[in-house]
């Protein structure tokens, strides 16, 4: 008999099998790639053990790319989450056209990244774009700011555009948690404490920390691994001011046709990725999923 | 109707199809391009099936920052692939790698050199690999200064010379109020970026390698070098707007608020553009700043696939099809110059009336022709583009001031004698 006692390996097939075409496969590919030589212009690829992780973790490059995604991330997390919390909290209000800038919110959501990276390339244009003309308009600068152009502020155009992208899902998460909240307790506690920014600490935060640590983690992996808006709204530049991990990857694999290179420099970060995650698993309080009292 | 008559019947209908000469469509010719004009290359395309039944030509488009990546992945991947836009700077990677074939392959004798005889030296250079051509102009073009003629005119102010009355112009505009008189094409993911460079650095005469191949835009004394210390020094000084891309530089060109460009001359074209430009007729070329007024000359061009070539029956479509496109009698070469402004690699073009007329709309032809005669090609190696890839982040670094113009040309000059190393030794 067919049992499932019998052959579990069998029965679990129809689920393994997609998972080891889809996920083992690819990255077990990419692994053997990293110890290749895997030149898209050489013919041949052979076996060159850790050279292309030594080449890549010596290489300028890596320096520049490593430290500009953790001030990103750095950045970045703790952004997306208050800015998505205090959405959230606003949003959860009701007034008149709620609905409707609940709507404008999410937005952001439902446009794709090289859509968001355009939007915001012609927000930052020096000579059409909106902040400087308003900027000029009440007379703040007398020159058009080279937003885009210049190493710091293109890194913090990027990381404002990024954020943008990325508050709808934090707001729709943390709505989520608050509407989870006990209505009577919210009431009890307008009543007991008139001081908004209390009632927010002692009796909605306690209630929602642990989605806003879970939305801390996402944004920070988020962040640390994005590519497309840096893609497309800076290619990386000025120079090196907006280069990023991910975006070096691409550029090792298909601008320079180094795939031994590009996943050498993949593994590494997926390396410091699972290592930001369990330091920052571990730095939670022991009882934050826990039952409450 | 009885069994056997319609068997009989059957028999007949299948002997009929049998005796039938091979029907129309019996190649379907795999092209593929970059996205510029779609509709003129679809149109292209149509005439060129209607003029040769039998042969289908399906067109498969990339933009032009993710073309080179798509064909190497195309060729590695055994994607079908008959025809194509190749680049000059690609070329020797794809020819060496065995991609494509050189065109003797499948043209009949003879006709390969007839036809490089009526080509531009430049365009000539940027098409041949190891002695063989690889492909037939689709454009060929320089990269050009221009300027607005009513602003000089009206600050008084003479068509640069040298790099250094660039300057003095710019500095003259800006005090007077024109903030940043240059705009510049500022983006280090296009190969153009590179390209750009490499034309003003002939206009002052120098190259970047010897003729060795060894990197010389280390050494201070080297043009190269100093004409990033120029760019870095328009940079600090607030002389440039950066552009990044050649359809904003039309846009930002248009507003009046600046002066310069330096950019291929399709965009002269464009910018000159009655019909959608407000200030179209203020734009002129001048020969390339510099002791030398020379530039960087380039070939794009229509190229055949090896495992093509190496198929009589595709072979002679593919023929047939770079032909029709960039042979003679060069009509399509001169329809994308009439109505695109694209520049020509077939110098029989040059004094083709039609061309004349369209395009003194827009340029001075006598200047043009100069223009032409004294472009020079890049040097185009087997990593070149790789090369370029690196080189170019560099580059936009040290105009901005993010590291130094030493340390730029230092470590490009490293990586291009690693590369060069690598490529020898694969």
């Amino acid at each position: 008999m067919w049992a499932i006692k019998r052959y579990p390996l069998l029965w679990l097939l129809p689920a393994l099998l997609p998972v080891a075409a889809f996920i083992v496969y690819p990255v077990a590919y990419a692994f053997w790639t990293s110890l290749h030589q895997v030149m898209l212009l050489f013919p041949g690829e052979p076996f060159v053990g850790f050279d292309n992780y030594a080449r890549v973790l010596t290489s300028s490059y890596f320096r520049t790319a490593f430290l500009n995604s953790v001030v990103f991330m750095l950045l970045a997390a703790p952004l997306v989450v208050i800015l998505g919390v205090s959405a959230a909290l606003f949003l959860q209000r009701r007034f008149a056209g709620s609905m409707l800038v609940r709507s404008v919110v999410l937005l952001p959501w439902v446009l794709p990244g090289a859509i968001s990276a355009v939007l915001w390339i012609w927000v930052f244009h020096p000579s059409f774009g909106i902040i400087n003309g308003v900027l000029l308009g009440v007379g703040a600068v007398d020159t058009p700011i080279q937003w885009l152009n210049t190493p710091r502020l293109a890194f913090a155009c990027v990381l404002v555009a990024h954020v943008w992208t990325q508050i709808p899902f934090a707001v729709v998460l943390t709505m989520a948690a608050l509407s989870a909240i006990n209505s009577e307790t919210l009431e009890a506690a307008t009543i007991d404490c008139r001081n908004g920014w209390k009632r927010f600490w002692y009796v909605v935060f306690p209630e929602v920390k642990a989605m806003i640590v879970v939305l801390l983690i996402y944004n920070a992996l988020i962040a640390f691994t994005t590519y497309d808006l840096v893609y497309a709204m800076t290619g990386g530049g000025p120079g090196t001011a907006t280069t990023l991990l991910a975006f070096q990857i691409w550029r090792e694999s298909f601008a320079m046709y180094d795939f031994g290179a590009g996943s050498a420099l993949a593994f590494v970060m997926v390396a410091v990725a699972a290592l930001l995650i369990v330091l920052i698993t571990r730095a939670l309080p022991s009882d934050l999923f826990g039952e409450r009292p | 109707m009885s069994l056997k008559k319609l068997s009989a019947a059957a028999m007949l209908v299948g002997a009929t199809l049998a005796a039938q000469p091979s029907s129309a469509q019996d190649i379907t010719l795999e092209f593929v391009v970059w996205n510029y004009a779609l509709d003129t290359i679809q149109d292209n395309v149509r005439r060129f099936e209607e003029a040769n039944p039998g042969i289908k030509v399906n067109v498969t488009d990339y933009t032009w920052p993710d073309y080179q990546d798509s064909l190497v992945l195309r060729f590695r991947g055994g994607t079908q692939t008959d025809l194509l836009y190749g680049g000059q700077d690609w070329l020797p990677a794809w020819a060496s790698a065995g991609w494509i074939a050189p065109l003797d392959k499948i043209a009949p004798e003879g006709m390969i050199d007839t036809l490089s005889g009526e080509m531009a030296g430049f365009a000539l250079s940027d098409v041949t690999y190891e002695d063989q051509v690889y492909g037939l102009p689709y454009y060929a073009d320089t990269i050009s200064f221009l300027y607005n003629s009513e602003i000089l005119e009206e600050h008084g102010i003479e068509v640069p010379e040298t790099w250094e009355d660039a300057t003095a112009a710019a500095e003259k505009l800006k005090a007077a109020g024109m903030n940043r008189p240059i705009v510049y094409e500022y983006n280090q993911e296009l190969p153009n970026f590179f390209d750009a460079f490499v034309a003003q650095v002939y206009g002052r005469g120098g190259d970047l390698f010897d003729e060795d191949l060894n990197a010389v835009f280390n050494q201070p004394d080297n043009a190269a070098y100093q004409h990033l210390e120029w760019l870095r020094d328009a940079f600090e000084k607030e002389l440039v707007q950066p552009e990044n891309h050649e359809s904003n530089i039309i846009t930002t060109m248009n507003t009046g608020q600046h002066a310069f460009t330096i950019v291929y001359n399709y965009v002269l074209a464009a910018m000159n553009n009655k019909a959608e430009q407000p200030l179209a007729g203020q734009f002129s070329l001048a020969p390339m700043p510099g002791e030398a007024h020379s530039t960087l000359g380039f070939a794009k061009f229509y190229a055949v696939t090896a495992t093509t070539a190496d198929d009589p029956e595709r072979a002679e479509a593919a023929w047939k099809f770079i032909e029709f496109m960039a042979g003679q009698p060069y009509d399509v070469a001169k329809r994308w110059a009439v109505e695109h402004g694209l520049g020509f690699g077939q110098l029989p073009l040059l004094e083709d009336q039609e061309v004349r007329e369209a395009w003194g709309e827009w340029v001075d032809m006598d200047v043009l022709s100069n223009q032409i005669e004294n472009a020079r090609a890049g040097t185009w190696t087997e990593w070149t583009a790789v090369w370029s890839a690196f080189f170019r982040p560099l580059l936009a670094s040290a105009m901005v001031g993010e590291i130094s113009v030493e340390q730029a040309m230092n470590d490009g000059a490293e990586r291009w004698n690693t590369l060069r190393e690598q490529f020898a030794n694969r």
